[in-house]
């Protein structure tokens, strides 16, 4: 793989957080991660499909046993802005295992720095840019911004000066 | 315009195995003619070398950057517009 600038990685994950959007047809915030990761688009069927709940360790975990399907292990108890956003970073794990993100090349090009991918994937995702343009248009401000995209106050803020 | 067209066939890439599929027997030439890239970028697009599609999306972007920027510094004016003797502006300006 070709070396890639974070400003290219970031363009690459934006785009492919873009198209799961789309493909949702998401026209209001919150975006339905949990949704997509129990209904994914046909071509991942035999990928990923299925949110478990556990009680203790990491906030949420991708796995994927050999030749079997993938599952989130999310906490139960997290509150449902940090489970949707561990739900949405876990997503990209999912998508670059899975057999359609392997013909991508997507491993090349994101598990380098998976964690900070993952994170602003999550971001863009559940926060896309034109929800978010629609959001402002509209007069939404900046305090009622993580409750409307039912995303975590850090990384609404973090996203908010981002896109401004 | 081929900024857009390429954001849109990465973002379709995710949930369309067709333009990986492509891609990968060296077709996404056209594919890229039912979207909205100008000839010259499409042309360079379609002599790309590339590993992978992920590979393929960035070098195309690095060319599509390129030549929307190049295309927004000619249209840029100079800093020096106005200021250089007998500049109309700074002509009006003395009188």
């Amino acid at each position: 793989m070709i070396p890639v600038t974070k400003e290219e990685r970031q363009w690459f994950l934006r785009q492919l957080a873009l198209g799961l959007v789309e493909y949702l047809g998401v026209a209001e915030p919150p975006v339905p991660v949990e949704e997509l990761l129990r209904n994914p688009p046909a071509l991942y069927d035999e990928d990923f499909g299925v949110v478990d709940m556990f009680s203790n360790l990491w906030d949420a975990t991708f796995a994927r046993p050999p030749t079997q399907r993938g599952s989130i292990f999310v906490r139960m108890d997290l509150d449902p802005e940090q489970r949707r956003f561990a739900l949405a970073r876990e997503l990209l794990s999912a998508l670059i295992t899975s057999k359609h993100g392997r013909r991508m090349g997507l491993s090349d090009l994101l598990l380098p720095n998976l964690r900070e991918s993952a994170e602003y994937f999550a971001s863009q995702f559940l926060a896309p840019e034109p929800l978010l343009q629609a959001y402002r248009a509209r007069g939404g401000d900046r305090e009622t911004f993580p409750h409307t995209f039912k995303i975590p106050m850090q990384v609404a803020d973090h996203r908010w000066i981002e896109a401004a | 315009m081929s900024m857009k067209a390429l954001n849109q066939l990465v973002a379709r890439s995710i949930v369309d195995p067709s333009i990986v599929n492509a891609f990968s027997h060296g077709d996404i030439g056209m594919v890229m003619t039912e979207m909205d890239f100008s000839a010259d970028v499409r042309s360079s697009l379609e002599q790309l070398k590339a590993n992978s599609w992920a590979e393929f999306a960035t070098l195309a972007y690095r060319i599509v950057k390129a030549k929307e920027e190049s295309v927004r510094h000619v249209h840029l004016p100079s800093p020096l517009e106005g200021l250089l003797p007998g500049d109309a502006r700074a002509d009006e300006q003395v009188a």
